[in-house]
C-alpha cells in the first residue's frame, strides 16, 4: 500500500534552522496521531481520518507552482484587496483607505501562536505553517471599504497538502469588514488554517467567508480570537462548495460589554460533509453571544453543528443564544448536532435551541396550489430559510451579492 | 412545609440496622462469583454467564468522559455481597422475616405488613444484597404475573430469564454494566403476561446498611403483548462518611402493544454538607420496546448520592413505539449529577419525548446529557426534547450536553433548553402575600418541575414533592 504521506520539510521557503528544528518536534507529535478520527470527542461526527484515507494517498507539501491567472475582481461593490495564492501572501492593495492605517504583510513569525496545539492539525499546521497574512487596523481608523481577501488555488495540488496561518489585529476602536473569497481550481487538495484574532477596546471585526465555485477541497480552519471590552466579532459562515470543511472558532470574551455573532447559512450537495464547532467562553459580565447555524443538506451529505457555551462564574448578565436547523431533503443525508452549555453563574440568559426535520410539506402543497412548479417551490422555500441569515449583513451591496451568490447555489439542486 | 419543620429534615434515613451480616470474602475475584452463585443455588448455564461477564470485564476499562470525577474505586476492597444472617434460609412469610428487619422498613414508611392489608401496592424490598419479603404474591399469582426477586426466577422460570436477560444491557455494555453482570446478587422479576393488565403497582425498596459493601442488583421486567406495568423504586443508605457503590442494571422489554412505566425516587444518602460520604449511583437503566405500538416510560426524581451517574434509555425497535422520560435532577452542597437519556429510534413513526428539569444549588454540579439518534430506516419519528437548568447561586454549575443525530429525511427533531435562576418578581409576588423565602423557592421550584411530578403515580407524588423541598433546604439566602 502506498504510504499517506511524503511530507519533506526542506521545500517550506524561509525557515532557519531553529524553526526547522521546531518543525520538526510538531510534524513528529502530528504523525504519532495522525489525523484525528471519530474516537476523538471533537471529530465524534467527522471522522476526518476515514475522509482523508478514502481520498487521498502520497500526501506532499510541495508548494512549488506557477501563478500567472489574471485576477478577476468582483464588481459588485469598491474594496480593497488582499491576494493569497495557495494560502502564502503575495499581494495587497488598500485603495480606498488613509495611508499608513492599514498594514499587511506576509506573516513572518510563529511565535505567537506557541504552547496552543489543542489537537493533531495544530502540530501539523505548526509543522508546515508557510504564512499567510498578517494584517493590522491602527487605533481608531474606521475602514472605508471591505476587504477581500482573494484566496487562489492553482491546478496542480492534487494530494497536496497547505497550511498556512494568519493574524488579524483590530486596534482600539477600529473597524473592519473582512471577506474571505476562495477560488479553487478542481484539484484535490487539503487546506490547515490557523487564524489568530484579537480585536480591542472598541473595535469591530466583520468576516464573511465564501466559496466561488464548487470545488474538491478539504478545509479545515481554526479561529481563535481574543475579545477586549465593548468589542464586536460578527462571523458570517457561507462556505459551500467545500468536500470537506471544518471551522473550529474558539472565542474568548474577556472584558465586560463584548459580543459575538456567529452565523451560517449552508446548503450541502453530494458527497459533501461540513462542520461548525464554536466554543464560546463568557470569561467576564454583561458580554453578549449569538450563534445561529443553517443547513440544507441534500443527497448523502452530512452537516454538522457543534456549539458550546462556557460561562464562568463571574460572568454574571450574560446572554447568550444558541440555534441550528436544518433542512434535510434526502433520506441519505445527516445532520448532526451537539449544542452545548455549561454554566457556572446564576444570573444569566443562556438557551439553545435544535431542530431538525424535512421541508414542510403544507409550505409546498400551498405554493403549488398557486401554480408554482414543485422544484420551484422548493427551492423558494430553501432560499427564504437560508436569506434570513443575509438580514443581518448591514452593507446593502455585500448583501445583494452575498443573495446572489446563495441563488446560484440553490439554482443547481435539482 | 413550614421553614421550622424543614430545617430539621436532614437525611431522614441516614440510620444504620445494628443487624448480624452474612458477607462474602472482600474482594472481586472468580471466587467471589462462584461463591455468590453458589449461595443462590444458581444452576449452572447462570455461573457460567457470570463468569463470562467476569472474564470480560478484565479487559474493559472503567469510563472517565463523564464530567463528575470521583477518586479511584478499590474494587479489591468491597464486600460483593452482603445479607441479613437471618435471610440465610429464606423465610416463607413476612411472619419468619427478622422483626429489625420490618422494623427498619416502617422506619422508612414501607409498612410490609400494612401493605398486605392495604389496597394498592405490592412491595419487594431489598436488604443489601437479598430480597427480604415481597408482598401480594397471591393475588398477583391469579393473574399469572410473576413478580418475584430475580434469584427465584433464576430458580423457577429460567426459560424467560435466559431469554431477556442480557438481551437489552448485553454483558459486554461497558464498566458498570458488566462488573453487575458477573456479581449482582439480587433484584426483581416481573413478567406480565400477555393482555394483562397489572392490577396494582409494583414497587421495590432498596436499603444499603453495611459498610464497604457495593450493591448490585439487577431488575428484569417484562411485558408480554397487549399487557400494562408501572413500576416503582425507591432506595435510601445510611449516613456513613466513605463513599459506597451503587452499580445496578435494569432491563424493560416490551413487546407489541405493551406498556412499562418505570418510575424512580432516588434518594440515595448524598453526604454530608462537607461533600463527606455518599453513594455513587452508577446505573445502567435500558428499555426495548420490541414489539408494535409498545411504549416505556422513564420518570425519574433524582435527589440523592454523592454523584449520580445514568442514562435510561429507550431502543425503540418496533414501529410506532414511543419513549418517554421524564426527569428532576436536584443537586445541593457537594453532590454531583450526570445524567439524561438515550432515545435510539429505529422503527417507523416512533416518537419521543424529553423534559428534563435540572436543579442546582450550594458548589452541585448538574449535567443533562442526552442522545438523540434517528437511524435512516425510522420514517416519520419525532422527537420533543426540553432541558431546563435553574441555578441557586454562583458557587454550582449547570450544564446540557445534547447529542442530535437525524439521518433521515421524514423525522422532526426538537430541541429547547434553557438556563436561568429563579425569577425575582416571583419570589417578590410569594413574599408580598405572605410566604417566606424559602416557602417561596419551594414553591417555585414544585412549579418548575410540576411536569415531571404529574408523571409520577399518587403514592410517590406526594413524597417526590417534599424531597423536592427538603434537598434545597439552605440553599436560599
Amino acid at each position: 500500500m502506498e504510504k499517506l504521506f511524503n511530507i519533506d520539510l526542506k521545500k517550506i521557503p524561509y525557515s532557519n534552522d531553529k524553526e526547522v528544528e521546531d518543525r520538526k518536534k510538531n510534524l513528529e507529535l502530528f504523525l504519532k496521531g495522525g489525523f484525528p478520527n471519530k474516537k476523538n470527542e471533537n471529530w465524534k461526527f467527522s471522522d476526518l481520518s476515514l475522509i482523508i484515507s478514502k481520498n487521498f494517498k502520497n500526501i506532499t507539501n510541495n508548494y512549488d507552482y506557477k501563478f500567472d491567472k489574471k485576477i478577476e475582481p468582483i464588481n459588485d461593490f469598491d474594496h480593497n484587496k488582499i491576494i493569497l495564492v495557495n494560502g502564502s501572501f503575495k499581494s495587497c492593495d488598500f485603495q480606498f483607505e488613509e495611508r499608513g492605517k492599514i498594514k499587511a504583510e506576509r506573516l513572518k513569525s510563529f511565535k505567537d501562536f506557541e504552547n496552543e496545539s489543542k489537537n493533531d492539525l495544530d502540530y501539523l499546521n505548526k509543522a508546515l505553517s508557510i504564512g499567510g497574512f498578517n494584517l493590522e487596523v491602527k487605533q481608531n481608523y474606521k475602514c472605508k471599504k471591505p476587504i477581500i481577501i482573494y484566496n487562489y488555488f492553482t491546478t496542480n495540488l492534487n494530494n497536496k497538502i497547505i497550511n498556512n496561518s494568519n493574524k488579524i489585529k483590530l486596534s482600539q476602536n477600529s473597524e473592519l469588514t473582512l471577506i474571505e473569497y476562495n477560488i479553487c481550481e478542481k484539484s484535490k487538495f487539503i487546506k490547515n488554517t490557523y487564524e489568530k484574532i484579537s480585536i480591542d477596546k472598541g473595535a469591530i471585526l466583520k468576516s464573511i467567508i465564501l466559496q466561488k465555485t464548487k470545488n474538491n477541497g478539504y478545509f479545515y480552519k481554526n479561529i481563535s480570537g481574543i475579545q477586549d471590552y465593548n468589542s464586536s466579532y460578527q462571523n458570517f459562515i457561507l462556505s459551500s462548495g467545500l468536500k470537506f470543511s471544518k471551522i473550529e472558532i474558539d472565542i474568548k470574551l474577556e472584558k465586560e460589554k463584548s459580543s459575538c455573532y456567529i452565523l451560517s447559512g449552508i446548503n450541502l450537495s453530494k458527497d459533501e460533509h461540513q462542520e461548525i464547532k464554536t466554543q464560546i467562553n463568557h470569561l467576564a459580565p454583561n458580554c453578549k453571544s449569538y450563534q445561529k447555524i443553517k443547513n440544507v443538506l441534500e443527497n448523502d451529505s452530512v452537516g454538522v453543528y457543534q456549539g458550546k457555551i462556557f460561562v464562568k462564574d463571574i460572568a454574571q448578565k450574560t446572554d447568550a443564544y444558541q440555534l441550528s436547523k436544518a433542512l434535510i431533503l434526502n433520506d441519505q443525508a445527516e445532520f448532526n448536532a451537539k449544542p452545548e452549555l455549561e454554566i457556572y453563574a446564576d444570573d444569566v440568559k443562556c438557551s439553545h435551541g435544535s431542530t431538525s426535520g424535512s421541508i414542510d410539506e403544507e409550505a409546498i402543497h400551498y405554493l403549488m396550489t398557486r401554480g408554482i412548479k414543485l422544484i420551484e417551490a422548493k427551492k423558494l422555500l430553501i432560499k427564504g430559510f437560508l436569506n434570513e441569515i443575509f438580514d443581518n449583513v448591514p452593507e446593502e451591496k455585500i448583501r445583494i451579492f452575498l443573495e446572489k451568490s446563495i441563488a446560484e447555489q440553490i439554482d443547481e439542486i435539482r | 412545609m413550614k421553614s421550622e419543620e424543614l430545617k430539621n429534615q436532614d437525611y431522614k434515613y441516614g440510620f444504620t440496622t445494628e443487624i448480624e451480616n452474612f458477607q462474602a470474602p472482600k474482594g472481586l475475584s472468580e471466587k467471589t462469583i462462584r461463591f455468590i452463585s453458589e449461595i443462590k443455588k444458581e444452576p449452572k448455564w447462570m455461573l457460567d454467564w457470570r463468569l463470562k461477564a467476569f472474564h470480560r470485564l478484565k479487559v474493559l476499562k472503567e469510563p472517565n468522559w463523564q464530567k463528575p470525577k470521583y477518586p479511584k474505586i478499590n474494587y479489591q476492597d468491597l464486600y460483593y455481597y452482603s445479607a441479613p444472617k437471618s435471610m440465610k434460609d429464606k423465610p416463607k412469610s413476612l411472619d419468619e422475616v427478622d422483626p429489625k428487619l420490618i422494623e427498619t422498613y416502617n422506619k422508612l414508611g414501607i409498612p410490609l405488613n400494612e401493605q398486605k392489608k392495604l389496597s394498592g401496592v405490592a412491595v419487594d424490598a431489598v436488604f443489601d444484597s437479598v430480597s427480604v419479603a415481597t408482598t401480594f404474591k397471591g393475588e398477583l399469582d391469579k393473574k399469572g404475573i410473576i413478580f418475584c426477586p430475580i434469584s427465584e426466577a433464576i430458580q423457577k422460570h429460567p426459560d424467560l430469564v435466559k431469554k431477556y436477560l442480557g438481551s437489552v444491557i448485553p454483558i459486554s455494555d461497558h464498566y458498570f454494566a458488566t462488573l453487575n453482570s458477573a456479581v449482582f446478587t439480587d433484584g426483581s422479576f416481573v413478567y406480565i403476561p400477555p393482555n394483562t393488565r397489572c392490577p396494582m403497582e409494583l414497587s421495590t425498596y432498596f436499603r444499603i446498611n453495611a459498610s464497604e459493601t457495593g450493591q448490585f442488583e439487577r431488575t428484569l421486567i417484562i411485558a408480554d403483548k397487549g399487557s400494562y406495568v408501572s413500576y416503582l423504586e425507591g432506595c435510601t443508605a445510611p449516613m456513613r462518611d466513605e463513599n459506597q457503590l451503587h452499580a445496578a442494571n435494569v432491563e424493560l422489554v416490551a413487546l407489541d402493544d405493551a406498556e412499562i412505566k418505570y418510575s424512580t425516587v432516588q434518594n440515595w444518602y448524598p453526604g454530608d454538607k462537607d461533600g463527606v460520604g455518599g453513594i455513587y449511583n452508577f446505573v445502567t437503566k435500558r428499555g426495548a420496546c420490541r414489539g408494535k405500538n409498545s411504549k416505556i416510560s422513564w420518570t425519574q426524581v433524582e435527589t440523592g448520592s454523592a454523584i449520580t451517574w445514568k442514562y435510561p434509555s429507550c431502543i425503540l425497535q418496533g414501529d410506532n413505539s414511543v419513549g418517554e422520560f421524564y426527569s428532576i435532577a436536584i443537586t445541593n452542597n457537594h453532590q454531583k449529577a450526570d445524567t439524561g437519556t438515550k432515545m435510539i429510534h429505529l422503527g417507523k413513526n416512533t416518537k419521543s419525548k424529553i423534559i428534563s428539569k435540572g436543579i442546582s444549588a450550594g458548589q452541585a454540579d448538574n449535567t443533562y446529557r442526552g442522545l438523540v439518534d434517528i437511524g435512516a430506516k425510522a420514517k416519520n419519528s419525532r422527537n420533543y426534547t426540553q432541558c431546563d437548568s435553574l441555578l441557586m447561586g454562583n458557587k454550582c454549575g449547570a450544564h446540557t450536553v445534547p447529542y442530535i443525530r437525524n439521518k433521515n429525511s421524514s423525522s422532526t427533531v426538537e430541541h429547547e433548553a434553557t438556563t436561568s435562576k429563579i425569577n425575582e418578581d416571583q419570589l417578590f409576588y410569594c413574599n408580598q402575600r405572605g410566604l417566606n423565602q424559602e416557602e417561596a423557592v419551594s414553591l417555585i421550584v414544585n412549579g418548575f418541575c410540576k411536569e415531571v411530578l404529574q408523571q409520577l403515580p399518587m403514592e410517590f407524588a406526594v413524597e417526590a414533592q417534599k424531597l423536592v423541598s427538603i434537598s434545597l433546604e439552605g440553599s436560599v439566602g
